[in-house]
């Protein structure tokens, strides 16, 4: 009956809602990363000790997939799907929340409009050529943001000849896709362009009681409703040789798009809707001189994202005078030079210094800037008999706050195919502009917010044979100085700086080659999450994850069957309430019909389960069919 | 609880259960230029939000908001006989339309009134932050009592000499004289519980010659036994997590629901105070905002997921659900209002009406 508790139900799923809009998750010898493929590792050289897993693009031909959806392949990855094809997703880390991961293309930093997460349903999955991810708190690699790891964007690269490809599909729901990538020589270099159109109806069925405390209520089927979208990519890169020891790559990519926010089950909003767009440009000089490598790259994202018929309580029609529409835009821009050199045979040092500043401008945040200002040094030292140390520093100054990300990692091969590891690594995040200025319904910033702290150690083994690829980790995150949304008496929503918190898992992935082509993978997490000021655990963290996989490629046939589990996982912060656990099976088989033009059909949640949702009340898709032509010159 | 008071002695009198005639379906309540908007072009919505029985009506409040909490226009009681339906309005706003804005409780007292605290623009500063006292014979506003500054009203409970109500700002209660209505006749009384971040009071009831309040924190809840005069305090009680509401049982007990953890706990007052959780709601219900007894049925409402439960407090084997009922998307239940054991109406926040509710009660 108070006013506070009316504003319960709808302030905290609004400033969860609200807080993705401002800101609601290596080569050779480096780190123990396994491509999903069963090749030869090429990760990230940024993060050589660290857990990794490199999932290729190319793995997914003939199935459509969205960047979530292939991240979830890797072990220690979950996303935060709020609802079906075109809906906002978020990535999750070692149980890390969304903002707690950093994510880059091609190096360069991106982040949702206020500072925060990342929406991975607006990156193009056809635009890239594979995603590295790294486990750990990785600040002295990644910088500030990396408690969960970071996940490195990698797009197509360019070929020395022309060379080119195009998908289209269509399947339930009203989903279609086109996409086309062309790769050519340019100059004394080459250039790759690639463009992908994506649409969807969103308008599946799924199920759900009206009556759930009654034991055997029945299910009533809803139609879902204001759930499309429609998005279009586009890609350009281009690399030159200019010289015998210098070169240049250029880096263009944006994406424009508009859906429907369909709100949850319990509390539809046929009248939302969101309208955004994004880009990001990198420009990189690389060079040799002797032993000496260097880079200098300039960058700079520029995003604006506008919400029409959004209210605090749910929809309202957009145009009335109570409601308006609210734009956001973000930007950032940044310098960064990189040196790498030998000092002596034992050690390769990795210098970096960088500065930028990013801003923020929209009704809810007002218009804020801040300087960035960032020196690194790595070092990989070889100590002899297999044994080499990664150490590194790095020091971060975000607005006025200020910290160091100290990392240390140890590798060990002691015979050819087995690789032990271990590290540790400490770090920040900064609070992002929503969290400490956006002011929309009933959520408000707070400027006094401090960084977020984690550090974390993890150890861990590889056994990369040639008929089997084993690798298993174990790890243990502790995190303080969360920010976390919570209700400010009378009538707000207001981020703190109040959480406390332990991870610690465990991750293991194993891949199968099998005969006449199939390949087998498996990964499986574990997470205990715990509240450390109560002992309960950590809400939307799910201890158990399993994504098993069995497909072949060919030169005429190819297939592929999964499954993917998770575990069922607690709602609130007091043990009492959980969201189910959720089992998905997909199947997918192609054939070449003619010259390299391959149709494919795929099918996803064979069994058809339309009561799943995710924590949000965001109903998830049922039995779906897509069918596939792609062809590649 | 007063209200329950003319039922029983219905149901005494006759020798049976009583029944109320059933309430109409559903009842829209007055929109747009009924609710006397400040700005023509910005009409706020109903958003009903209290109910309470009084002299043979309901009576609710509204909270004349727009989508964005900002108060529209003065704050209303609706009031209606539920078989009937037709809906009259009292305007709690004064002369000027701001001496009552954004009303939540309204409770009746033992001789009748009808006393709601209306919270304003939840600054703690405005001048529409006031207890309001209403005749339910005459319908129409009796008295007012201002708050003092600092101050935001949450729940209120008139004693034979007292107005209490609890301060949203802080976990205190505070007190009104009843016959003068002067300003805290005594010292506030802090009523605290262990909070991570934030703590308020929940609500105050008067409940068998004793003034109850409870806060609510993020990670507890405790319910404080208090003097109807001094506000002394007699006992204290933690409850769960982010108690929301409470509500005495006949027998001398109190039922307090948790949205924290969405339980209940059942609240014994003797041979001492204490109180035990003796219903968890399933993982599908939360935000759970009301509770209300009839006897040994207890009647919730679990926001976030549209329902009313009806649970049977003296089931064999512990509190068993025996009724649910939906009231479809986006109607946000806020109150509910037993009518007798097995009828119960409901103030839906999301659309603004009034509805009975239908229980599903499976085999």
């Amino acid at each position: 009956m108070p006013p506070l508790s009316a504003l319960r139900r709808y302030l905290i799923p609004f400033a969860l809602a609200a807080a993705p809009l401002a800101r609601a998750q290596e080569a050779g010898e480096q780190g123990e990363t396994i491509e999903v493929q069963g090749q030869k590792p090429s990760g990230s050289p940024r993060a050589p000790a660290a857990a990794g897993t490199v999932v290729e693009g190319a793995q997914f031909g003939g199935e459509i997939r969205s960047v979530g959806e292939m991240l979830l392949a890797a072990p220690g990855v979950s996303v935060h799907a709020m609802g079906g094809p075109g809906q906002a997703a978020t990535l999750s880390l070692r149980g890390a929340s969304a903002d707690q991961s950093v994510v880059l293309l091609d190096g360069i930093p991106l982040q949702g409009p206020g500072g925060g997460a990342v929406d991975l349903s607006t990156l193009p999955a056809t635009l890239l050529d594979k995603m590295v991810i790294s486990r750990g708190v990785l600040g002295a690699q990644f910088g500030p943001g990396a408690l969960g790891g970071a996940v490195e964007l990698v797009p197509r690269s360019g070929r020395g000849t022309w060379t080119g490809g195009a998908t289209a599909s269509i399947g339930s729901f009203g989903t279609a896709l086109l996409a086309a990538d062309a790769s050519m020589p340019v100059g004394q270099g080459n250039a790759v362009l690639a463009v992908q159109g994506d649409r969807t109806d969103g308008d599946f069925i799924y199920s759900r009681q009206l009556t759930p405390e009654i034991p055997g209520s029945p299910y009533y089927d809803f139609t879902r409703e204001n759930a499309d979208a429609t998005r279009g990519s586009a890609l350009l890169r281009v690399s030159q040789e200019l010289g015998a020891d210098l070169g240049a790559d250029l880096l263009l990519q944006g994406s424009a798009g508009s859906r429907g926010l369909p709100g949850s089950s319990a509390d539809p909003t046929p009248l939302s809707r969101e309208l955004d767009q994004g880009g990001v440009a990198g420009l990189r000089l690389r060079g040799a001189a002797g032993d000496l490598g260097w880079s200098l790259r300039g960058s700079g994202t520029l995003d604006h994202i506008e919400l029409r018929g959004v209210s605090a309580i749910g929809d309202c029609q957009d145009g009335a005078p109570d409601c308006p529409r609210e734009d956001q835009r973000s930007s950032s821009l940044r310098g960064e030079g990189e040196l790498r050199f030998p000092l002596g045979e034992a050690n390769a040092f990795d210098v970096l210094a960088g500065a930028g500043a990013e801003s923020v401008d929209g009704a809810g945040t007002g218009e804020h800037q801040r300087g960035l200002l960032s020196l690194a040094v790595r070092d990989d030292v070889s100590l002899g008999a297999g044994v080499s140390l990664h150490p590194g520093l790095r020091f971060d100054r975000i607005g006025a706050e200020s910290g160091l990300s100290p990392s240390l990692g140890v590798r060990w091969n002691p015979s050819p195919p087995l690789t032990l590891r271990a590290a540790w690594g400490l770090s920040f995040r900064a609070p992002t502009f929503s969290e400490l200025y956006l002011m929309r319904g009933g959520a408000v910033g707070n400027p006094e917010l401090l960084p977020e702290r984690a550090w974390s150690v993890d150890a861990g083994a590889e056994w990369r044979g040639s008929l089997l690829t084993l690798s298993a980790s174990a790890f243990w995150s502790s995190y303080r100085d969360l920010i976390l949304y919570q209700l400010f008496p009378p009538a707000r929503v207001k981020p703190f700086n109040v959480g406390e918190a332990r991870i610690a898992g465990v991750e293991l992935q194993a891949i199968v080659p099998l005969p006449a082509g199939f390949l087998a993978s498996l990964s499986w997490s574990f997470l205990d999450a715990v509240n450390r000021s109560d002992g309960h655990s950590l809400a939307y963290r799910p201890p158990h994850r399993i994504f098993a996989r069995l497909a072949r490629r060919g030169d005429s046939v190819e297939g592929y069957g999964e499954v993917s589990y998770t575990s069922s996982f607690p709602r609130n912060n007091f043990d009492t309430a959980f969201v189910g656990s959720q089992l998905l099976l997909n199947a997918g088989a192609g054939l070449r019909v003619l010259g390299p033009l391959w149709i494919d059909v795929e099918a996803k949640n064979l069994l058809d389960n339309r009561t799943y949702e995710d924590v949000f009340q965001y109903p998830l898709p049922g039995f779906s069919l897509a069918a596939i032509a792609r062809a590649r010159i | 609880m007063k209200r329950l008071a003319l039922p029983f002695a219905l149901l005494l009198a006759c020798g049976g259960p009583f029944r109320a005639p059933p309430p109409v379906e559903s009842i829209a309540l007055p929109a747009g230029s009924q609710l006397k908007p400040y700005d023509s072009s910005q009409p706020g919505k109903a958003r009903p939000q209290g109910l309470e029985q009084a002299a043979g009506r309901v009576y609710v409040t509204l909270s004349n908001q727009r989508d964005d909490f900002s108060n529209a226009g003065p704050g209303f009681l609706a009031y209606f006989v539920p078989s009937v339906g037709t809906v009259s309005l009292i305007d709690l706003g004064g002369a000027d339309g701001h001496q009552c804005q954004n009303p939540g409780f309204v409770r009746a007292s033992a001789d009748g009134r009808l006393h709601v605290p209306c919270s304003g623009d939840f600054s703690g500063a405005d001048g529409a932050r006031a207890i309001v006292e209403v005749d339910p014979l005459a319908n129409i506003v009796t008295r007012r009592a201002a708050i003092p500054d600092g101050r935001v009203p949450n729940g209120v409970a008139a004693t034979a000499n007292r107005i209490w109500t609890g301060d949203a700002f802080s976990t205190t209660v505070f007190a009104f004289d009843r016959a003068t209505l002067a300003a805290d006749p005594v010292a506030p009384v802090p009523v605290d519980c262990p909070k991570s971040v934030f703590s308020y009071v929940a609500d105050v009831i008067a409940f068998k010659n004793d003034l109850w309040a409870l806060c609510g924190s993020d990670i507890s809840g405790a319910l404080y036994r208090l003097d109807p005069d001094t506000g002394a305090v007699r006992g204290q009680v933690i409850v769960g997590p982010n108690p929301t509401e409470m509500a005495g049982l006949d027998d001398g007990r109190l039922v307090v629901v948790n949205a924290g953890d969405s339980t209940i706990s059942l609240v014994a007052v003797s041979p001492t105070l204490s109180a035990q959780k003796v219903f968890t709601f399933s993982s599908q219900n939360g935000a759970l905002q009301d509770i209300r007894a009839w006897g040994h049925i207890l009647f919730t409402v679990a926001s976030a997921f549209n329902t009313a439960q009806r649970i049977d407090l003296d089931a064999q084997g512990g509190p068993k659900v025996v009724g649910e009922a939906s009231f479809g998307a986006n109607s946000g239940p806020y109150n509910i209002l037993p009518l007798d054991d097995t009828q119960a109406i409901v103030s839906n926040r999301g659309t603004n009406t009034i509805a009975a509710a239908h229980w599903v009660t499976g085999q």
